[in-house]
């Protein structure tokens, strides 16, 4: 199924499946007997009635663990959560020893990292408790009705066998926590504080500051020229993600239709060479195709050579010696794009292949009983046919050329500088994806909180993109073809 | 009655004989287009290639710089080859492959058992919470790579793991679970006849993941092997990220090829960062090459399965 569809749906059956999880801790809490109410407080208890000792210890050690990490370690970052710290760092003379010491100072990006880390824990926690009184129950009921209670061993058996899923999904998922989770919501807070290179932790504090980032990024004022950038950066992203897709999307099929014609002589041949292309990694063949087009590079030798530069200047399309290629605005856009199709065409080149191989042939061969000529059957089979099973990748190569870091970083990087200082001021340049503008401001110019903000905004774009154009252009579900 | 009859018959068999003169005046026109046809080709191929001769022509120009003159090299030498190997503090080339193939053996085998546990759960697993996690990791999967790169850069400075290659190999292989569609997708269509023979048979569902359904996924094991392997080789972003401020002994060939284009160094170094492209390209082609089947069946299997 395209699950992406349902998303609106999924949400919903997410709270929902919270919400059960919540009642059915109701309804085990209140029939439990005493050891299963103890249970809230005392997590080992309910196992210890039922003569589950050592599932019990294991409980309650981590109850314990868990209480400790509270008591000693969250409350000196979570109670300074409100203010992210009021203590800046400065240093003073120790005279016993002469030297410069440090003071007991905040460190902001500390504590918001640790109670962060803290909810996460806490949120674990309570999901464990939860969870916890209503095993507790299932014993109980178990236990009353006579039926076997599992000894230690035979519980641990059951993780390689009905419960073999949480042994498999343990480790990822904690990976996914600690990786993906944990540094979303570290972005989604630092959106909202105003961290950047005037408030620089360790020796700077900075603080909580509400929407004003939001705001500086909509509204134009005369220090800010954020919602300038803003605007013509997602301008050029949306026509970049716009070309990227539907070119090299186009051009792979023509490629394809072109190489599996039977008129093609050794085509195996021919795809190999053009796959070479793809097979090179992008940070050498874009490295090196950005010093082909570079303004004193091979290929603006060639142009003057042929006169080519020479009839461009007399024309008044350029006023330099060379072809700004990769240097000027619109033509480093064009170039970017015609680049991108040199990339991206090989790659849609193998997929279409691999689909077309499962073109449904008595349709083609119907149509051209009924004389349909070559472009009626790619217009009416093979394109609907094409469109019918690439739908879905389609709307995810636009998300993924939205967010096309290497192409447009390792094309402009260092190569070129924008020559509007309104989008200077803003760390942007007109080649710039939302992308790599948020990259540079933090790499380069330390503005995370603009970060931030940028980045939430890019994640919302796509996310409205994938659910609009999931829900309008692909209908028909396709699980039950699967299941 | 019988002879009408065979009239009616007769026609249908007709039609072809009528048409078998154009047999062949057909045939002719397609020998006519099929030189033309295969010229175009040719000319694409040419120029799709173009780069890619150029970087090869280069990496054997006697030139330290660019040679923006003439598209082939004047005077041609394997010098730089033999510079490539003969380190310095720029040039650090054979260290950089050792690093990047320890970090792309290492992720190879965490990715791919993260992988393949994940997808073996969502795709055989009968939890109620399956549904609801596969949604959150739709969610997860919107945040692009870059954003929480930057977010994680954070974390791992905390913890003193940047310009360290340990740091390096979680970024790659700490959240690789979310990966897992393509592999599910696979793993969907292993029967589920055998499955339930076996748990007759009295395996449990480790046995069942070990014994069946891993040794019935040959094909996407490789895929999934391969493309981890391949991810720290053609990775150019977070390791700069991570390994950016450290040594230039740390860092992968990605980082330390892009750091001999700096402006300073390019023109010492731009052919001996195109041999190094080149040795880097060779393995990497092969694998994808291998790979490049599997590639098609991935994307159209992941995007349906959505």
């Amino acid at each position: 199924m395209s699950k992406l569809k349902k998303v609106p749906l999924a949400i919903w059956g997410f709270l929902a499946s919270i919400g059960g999880f919540f009642a059915e801790f109701g309804r085990a809490f209140a029939k439990g007997d005493i050891f299963v109410k103890l249970s809230v407080i005392w997590w080992g208890a309910g196992y210890i009635r039922r003569k589950q000792y050592v599932k019990g210890l294991i409980m309650t050690a981590l109850e314990v663990a868990i209480i400790l990490f509270s008591v000693l370690f969250a409350p000196q970052y979570v109670s300074k959560f409100g203010t992210l710290g009021t203590v800046q760092y400065s240093t003073h003379l120790d005279p016993t020893t002469f030297q410069m010491v440090p003071n007991d100072y905040d460190n902001s990006f500390l504590i918001l990292l640790l109670s962060l880390m803290s909810f996460v824990v806490w949120a674990f926690a309570l999901v464990v408790l939860l969870k916890n009184v209503i095993n507790v129950y299932n014993l109980q009921k178990r236990a009353e009705s006579g039926a076997h209670v599992n000894t230690f061993i035979e519980d641990v058996k059951t993780y390689l066998d009905s419960k073999f899923h949480i042994t498999l999904l343990t480790l990822p998922v904690i990976g996914i926590v600690v990786f993906t989770v944990i540094p979303i919501l570290l972005l989604i807070f630092v959106a909202f504080t105003n961290y950047d290179q005037n408030h620089m932790p360790p020796n700077q504090l900075f603080q909580w500051v509400g929407f004003a980032n939001f705001k500086s990024l909509f509204s134009s004022g005369l220090t800010s020229t954020f919602s300038y950038a803003f605007g013509r950066i997602l301008g050029w992203t949306l026509v970049w993600a716009f070309f990227a897709t539907f070119t090299t999307y186009f051009g792979g099929i023509l490629m394809s239709l072109l190489l599996n014609s039977k008129k093609t002589v050794v085509p195996k041949l021919w795809r190999l060479l053009l796959v070479i292309t793809i097979a090179v990694p992008q940070f050498v063949s874009l490295l090196l195709v950005r010093y082909f087009f570079a303004n004193d590079g091979i290929v603006n030798t060639i142009c003057e050579n042929i006169g080519l530069t020479a009839l461009l200047r007399d024309w008044g399309v350029i006023n330099t010696t060379f072809i700004p290629f990769l240097s000027a605005p619109i033509w480093a856009h064009v170039t970017i794009i015609i680049i991108n199709i040199w990339i991206g065409v090989p790659y849609q080149m193998l997929i279409a292949t691999g689909i077309l191989m499962n073109l449904p042939s008595d349709q083609l061969e119907s149509a051209r009983i009924d004389g349909a000529n070559k472009f009626q059957v790619f217009r009416y089979i093979t394109m609907p046919y094409m469109f019918q099973v690439t739908a879905p990748t389609l709307v995810t190569d636009f998300v993924k050329n939205i967010n096309n870091f290497n192409v447009i970083f390792l094309l402009t990087d260092g190569v070129y500088t924008t020559t509007n200082t309104k989008l200077a001021a803003s760390f942007a340049k007109e080649t710039d994806l939302l992308i790599t503008w948020l990259f540079n401001l933090t790499q380069n110019y330390y503005n995370y909180k603009m970060a931030a903000v940028i980045g939430i905004m890019v994640f919302l774009i796509c996310a409205v993109f994938t659910l609009i154009a999931f829900n309008f252009l692909i209908s028909g579900d396709k699980e039950g073809v699967y299941n | 009655m019988s002879n009408e009859n065979n009239v009616s018959v007769m026609e249908p068999v007709k039609a072809p004989e009528t048409k078998a003169p154009k047999a062949p005046r057909r045939g002719h026109r397609l020998g006519g287009s099929r030189v033309g046809h295969n010229i175009l080709i040719a000319i694409l191929c040419v120029i799709w290639l173009i780069p890619i001769v150029w970087l090869v022509c280069m990496s054997f120009s006697a030139n330290d710089g660019m040679d923006t003159s003439s598209f082939f090299p004047k005077q041609w030498s394997l010098d730089h080859y033999v510079r490539l190997f003969q380190t310095n503090s720029v040039n650090q080339f054979p260290r950089w492959f050792m690093n990047t193939f320890k970090i792309a053996c290492l992720n190879c085998v965490i990715c791919t058992c993260f992988v393949l546990m994940v997808a073996y759960a969502m795709s055989f697993g009968k939890f109620k919470a399956r549904k609801p996690l596969m949604n959150v990791a739709v969610m997860l999967n919107l945040f692009p790579g870059v954003l929480t790169m930057i977010a994680i850069y954070f974390l791992l400075k905390q913890f003193g793991l940047t310009n360290n290659h340990y740091g390096l190999l979680m970024v790659y292989a700490g959240a690789s679970g979310l990966g897992y569609l393509i592999c599910k997708g696979f793993f969907d269509t292993v029967p589920r006849a055998l499955c339930e023979a076996a748990r007759i048979d009295g395996c449990n569902e480790a046995k069942i993941f070990t014994h069946i359904v891993i040794p019935t996924s040959r094909p996407i094991i490789v895929y999934t092997i391969i493309n981890a392997f391949l991810a720290p080789w053609m990775d150019f972003v977070m390791a700069k990220m991570i390994l950016n401020s450290g040594d230039s002994s740390m860092y992968t060939v990605a980082v330390g090829l892009y750091a001999m284009l700096e402006k300073s160094l390019i023109n010492r170094y731009f052919t001996i960062f195109c041999c190094g492209g080149i040795l880097v390209s060779i393995p990497i082609a092969v694998l994808f090459f291998i790979m490049q089947k599997f590639y098609v069946e991935g994307v159209t299997a992941g995007s349906v399965k959505g």
